[in-house]
């Protein structure tokens, strides 16, 4: 179970279920089998509402199967408690969310030290790596701005910033440059790749772009909460 | 874009600002009832213990008999001469008439009195408003009273009380009658000494018209110097002992003189002013109690609110929240946010309730009519008190927390971030 030989994470017989028995049941993840080793470049596409946030919640450990496992580096997610979980989220996993989600009322730069605050670093040291991380991803200038005074593709850069605070071992982006024009969008994934290549991170990436797609190693279909293609074999 | 947000920022700032001011309102008021009621109840008890304390003397020989005590002359004197004892003062009062040589008549309170011993049994307070010797032509009331035969010469002296004099626009040495009420043919004519300051009267009507005379002239203008049989009655209604100054703060000794007194007069009560504070003390604990509860009900409300404006806040920022805990902002320091709102609110409530309150007994001390702004006047801020109160909010604030933070921490991750 040495970080190098295990998968970073692994999905068996994943389901997951809203509303399970009543007349509302969704069927979100119905049965996916997953392995993401550490450096995988993987893209998932697939039609709207075919599981895809879904299946990155359970990788992110945002959320907990309704039936099958989720393994985080050869520990089964169910035997950490909600502390640990925290503790793996803020340590181990870098999120960037579908609609961004900074914090409205945090500054650029505060948003970015939010997880290095959760992590308990101190007040100068915690400020200077946010501006270091704000400058990677060319918003040094904007560190003042609150959310509202930003652009969407400066949002999800600061978005991006933050996901990369910790250096995460593994990093999951949801639609990154679903609002950006296309040069803006490469230069996203040229963040995402650069964290990558530095920190040896795992990078799962959700578009409906295939131009994203193509640069990922290893791609990925949902449709109806299953894995219809994936590009590796199974 | 940036504009529709903008507007959703300020209108959900001006949302918010509405809540805190409802609930620093709530707090403020439940705060401010008790800081009156706890006021104004201690000042009033500190008011009636100090001036039980700063009477001028310890014990009080009583009765509940229709007459009263009798023969009192004696009786004083045994008293006096008891070890410990510095003067024992029979006190009768009783409703005259006076009239003044104009036919001005009003009803006024008679003080028949010995007048040294009344004068050795004042307090400061009020031996600083009585004129700085009472004589009354006799200190010792003994030549008219006569071994109880009545028949000595009487002095016929009078002191009057300020408004008293001021009304009758009588000067000293001036002549009054005082006869029985309803009864003017039986009157005694008597001459005005003096004048005597009156104390503030708090809580509840105190006589403006008051007369000082000798105790045995008083109880013959009244017919209580003999029994219609011809008896001796000598009559009072209490008498107050006072003890020498070196054994006045000493109970061991107050209570020796008190069963001393009792094995004279078994058949009347002897009451200390000790058992005077004791009895003021536990009165004034069950008042106290029942204000706490009053006010309990109030920070009940108060709480509740909190804990409304509080739930109402989780779920406003049920989305920040969530981003919190997903990129893994640890569930104590979510806590803490919560923890921290509640006692933001609280501290400005307090603020609030404060000022509040003190405010309120100040403009009733200026502006209240009477007896109200008397009593506003006797408040007392205690500090371990408000102290006590802070104290007790806090801990509601932190109990106000619970079940806003139980909510925030079982947010559905999934649900919330959709
Ligand atoms: N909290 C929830 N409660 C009930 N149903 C949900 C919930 N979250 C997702 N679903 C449903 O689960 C299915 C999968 O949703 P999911 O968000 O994973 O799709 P997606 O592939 O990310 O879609 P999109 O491309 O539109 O983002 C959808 O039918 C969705 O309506
Ligand atoms: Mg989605």
């Amino acid at each position: 179970m040495s970080a190098v030989t295990s998968p970073a994470v692994r999905l068996e017989g994943v389901r997951r279920i809203y509303h399970p028995g009543g007349a509302d049941e969704v069927r979100a993840l119905d049965g996916v089998d997953l392995s993401i080793g550490p450096g995988d470049y993987l893209s998932v596409e697939g039609p709207s509402g075919s599981g895809k946030t879904t299946l990155l919640n359970l990788l992110g450990l945002l959320d907990v199967p309704s039936e099958g496992r989720v393994v985080w580096r050869g520990t089964p997610v169910e035997r950490f408690s909600e502390r640990e979980r925290t503790r793996l989220r803020r340590t181990g996993i870098g999120f960037i969310f579908q609609r961004f989600y900074l914090l409205p009322t945090l500054t650029a730069l505060e948003n970015v030290e939010l997880p290095l605050q959760a992590r308990g670093l101190p007040g100068p040291e915690r400020r200077h790596r946010a501006r270091a991380l704000l400058a990677q991803v060319g918003l040094a200038e904007r560190e003042r701005s609150f959310p509202h005074q930003l652009s969407g593709g400066e949002e999800q850069r600061v978005a991006i910033a933050r996901a990369l605070a910790n250096g995460p071992q593994l990093l999951l982006a949801d639609e990154p440059t679903g609002e950006l024009d296309s040069i803006r969008a490469q230069q996203v994934l040229d963040l995402l790749e650069a964290a990558q290549r530095s920190s040896g991170a795992a990078v799962v990436v959700v578009t409906h772009n295939p131009a994203v797609a193509t640069r990922a190693r290893r791609h990925l279909t949902m449709r109806d909460g299953r894995i219809v293609t994936d590009s590796a074999g199974r | 874009m940036n504009a529709i947000r903008w507007s959703l920022r300020w209108r959900s700032l001006k949302h918010r600002s509405a809540q805190t001011f409802l609930a620093v309102a709530a707090i403020g008021a439940a705060v401010a009832l008790p800081v009156v009621l706890l006021s104004v109840g201690g000042g009033v008890y500190a008011h009636e213990l100090s001036s039980i304390e700063q009477a001028g003397f310890s014990l009080s020989v009583g009765s509940t008999g229709a007459h009263g005590l009798s023969g009192v002359h004696v009786l004083a004197n045994r008293i006096d001469g008891l070890g410990g004892v510095a003067a024992a003062s029979p006190i009768l009062s009783i409703a005259v008439d006076l009239s003044t040589p104009g036919g001005t008549v009003v009803p006024v309170l008679a003080e028949g009195i010995i007048p040294a011993a009344f004068a050795a049994t004042q307090g400061a307070a009020e031996r600083a408003l009585l004129p700085s010797s009472i004589s009354l032509g006799d200190p010792s009331d003994t030549a008219h009273y006569s071994n109880g035969s009545y028949t000595g010469p009487s002095s016929a002296q009078v002191l009057l009380s300020t408004p008293l004099l001021q009304t009758l626009n009588v000067g000293s040495g001036g002549h009054v009658r005082l006869s029985p009420s309803s009864n003017a043919t039986a009157g005694v004519q008597f001459t005005v000494e003096g004048a005597f300051g009156l104390p503030p009267g708090f809580l509840g009507p105190s006589p403006l018209f008051v007369a000082l005379l000798p105790l045995s002239q008083l109880q013959s203008l009244v017919g209580l110097a003999h029994l219609p049989s011809g008896g001796l009655l000598d009559s009072a209604d209490s008498i107050q002992v006072a003890m020498v100054p070196s054994q006045a703060a000493d109970p061991v000794a107050v209570q020796r003189v008190a069963a001393a007194i009792q094995v004279l007069v078994p058949y009347y009560s002897v009451v200390s002013l000790t058992e005077q504070t004791a009895e003021l003390q536990s009165a004034q604990a069950v008042i106290t109690g029942f204000y706490v509860g009053l006010s309990s009900v109030g920070l009940i409300v108060g709480l509740l609110f909190l804990v409304i404006i509080l739930l109402r806040r989780v779920e406003q920022e049920r989305q920040s929240i969530g981003i919190r805990r997903a990129i893994g902002v640890p569930a104590w320091l979510v806590a803490q946010g919560i923890v921290a709102e509640a006692l933001a609110l609280t501290f400005a409530g307090l603020l609030v309730g404060l000022t509040a309150g003190v405010a309120t007994v100040e403009f009733l001390a200026r502006y209240g009519s009477g007896g109200v702004a008397d009593i506003a006047g006797l408040a007392t801020f205690d500090p371990v008190t408000l102290g006590l109160l802070g104290a007790g909010l806090v801990g509601l604030a932190l109990v106000a927390s619970v079940l806003p933070i139980r909510r925030a921490l079982t947010l559905s991750l999934p649900e919330v971030l959709r």
